[in-house]
């Protein structure tokens, strides 16, 4: 498998400096390059240039990136998204600050998504060498490792399921089916490397942002987090609890804009051997939320 | 201080300066219905039917449009009142609820 994983979310947001000091003070990523209109940040784990951009005006998703092997995959995979009938451009180093060559690819859903194998390091804050777990002088707030995955919206949640199956290699682990057929399809929770997901999807609106989150430690990290969203008065939309979807505890909440973060720790591991876990709508409450079993209507409309 | 009215609960709340529709039905005990609270996510979209709303923080033109503004919809939470206002509600969407807002910053310490 050529795909390696979640690399960049690019939103947009309405205000930059209340965007700023949220994904820095609240989050704690660090800012590593500004623009007129833009904020590039990477968590303090990261060794890439950037995983979060933002982008004042408006709200919601511009374009995300997974970070492929290499060069001789990205044209493994321009051919098959062009088998599969789906459009992509090539892309340059420079399109994007600190982001080399690569694919820009339309999805079935209209999300754009691209796919780059050359990309700045800058490396975590603990290093390579007999590094510490932890920064020592630099967490902030709740100091977030990594970006960990997206949750998207398609009008054809199975169309597009096969697009990330046979153009970019991607298994489901975890279906959400309306009916009897298994085609009948709700959502797909999609993995590229051993997680649980790397990139999930919902029935609703093509082209827009359900959530992305970000990786914590475990339950006693998703807690802290909740303490930090009280301090900085950051709305929560459900949590801490389990879901039953991956089995990952998690907090959802939203930035000063309004678009969907989570925080989400543990989950299983998968791999390419793993044989996917079929949720009815029945038990969808549960499957989102396995404490509660009980959710909002509005959780799977919300998006931006 | 502008009354806030939501109708068909006619339910009656003042509007602290600088507070939105949400943030001053929330601090009187009443949960309306929104999600994000932060004007991304449309939920919480309502007709005004009097008055007059001002936005503080830029809106997003995707989630409350020039038509629907001018078509008499409002973003209550993040619609801040300028004179008494009275806004639609769906049949069964205000809830009683005790919330708290931020604590005001805390005073250094030690304290003399
Ligand atoms: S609650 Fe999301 S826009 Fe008002």
């Amino acid at each position: 498998m050529s795909v390696i994983r979640l690399g960049y979310v690019h939103i947009r947001v309405t205000d930059l400096a209340r965007a700023r000091a949220h994904y820095a003070d609240t989050l704690g990523m660090d800012v590593v390059a500004e623009e007129a209109n833009r904020v590039y940040l990477k968590s303090w784990d990261e060794d890439d240039h950037h995983s979060v951009v933002l982008e004042e005006g408006g709200v919601g998703l511009v374009k995300f990136g997974y970070k492929v092997t290499g060069a001789d995959s990205l044209a493994d995979l321009e051919n098959r998204v062009a088998a599969f009938g789906a459009t992509s451009v090539r892309m340059s180093k420079g399109d994007n600050v600190g982001i080399g060559d690569g694919l820009r690819v339309t999805l079935p859903s209209e999300h754009t998504l691209e796919l780059y194998a050359d990309v700045e390091y800058l490396g975590t804050k603990v290093g390579k060498l007999n590094p510490d777990p932890w920064p020592r002088d630099g967490i902030r707030g709740i100091g977030v490792p990594r970006i960990n995955h997206a949750l998207i919206t398609a009008e054809d949640p199975a169309q597009l399921e096969r697009f990330f199956e046979l153009a970019l290699g991607f298994r489901p682990a975890e279906r959400l089916v309306g009916g009897d057929e298994p085609d009948d399809l709700v959502g797909s929770w999609m993995f590229c490397g051993e997680n649980p997901h790397d990139i999930a999807f919902v029935k609703g609106p093509n082209g827009k942002l359900h959530h992305f989150a970000h990786q914590i430690d475990d339950w006693s990290a998703l807690l802290r987090a909740g303490d930090v969203m009280s301090m900085d008065d950051v709305p929560i939309d459900f949590g801490p609890t389990r879901h039953g979807i991956t089995r990952g505890g998690t907090i959802y909440f939203f930035d000063p804009s309004g678009n969907r973060n989570e925080v989400f720790s543990g989950g299983y591991r998968t791999g390419p051997d793993f044989r996917p876990i079929t949720w009815t709508m029945d038990q969808a409450a549960r499957g989102v939320n396995y404490t509660h079993r009980e959710i909002d209507q509005e959780f799977l409309s919300v998006v931006t | 201080m502008p009354i806030i009215t939501v109708h068909p609960a006619a339910v009656r709340v003042v509007a602290p300066p600088g507070r939105t529709i949400v943030e001053s039905l929330r601090l009187a005990g009443w949960r309306s219905r929104y999600a994000c609270r932060r004007g991304g996510c449309g939920t919480c979209k309502a007709p005004l039917l009097r008055g007059r709303v001002t936005y503080e923080q830029p809106l997003a033109e995707s989630v409350l449009t020039a038509a629907e503004r001018s078509a008499g919809l409002c973003l209550p939470c993040r619609a801040v009142p300028v004179d008494d206002i009275v806004i639609a509600q769906g049949e069964h969407s205000l809830r009683p609820i005790l919330a708290s807002s931020p604590c005001p910053p805390r005073p250094p310490f030690p304290e003399e």
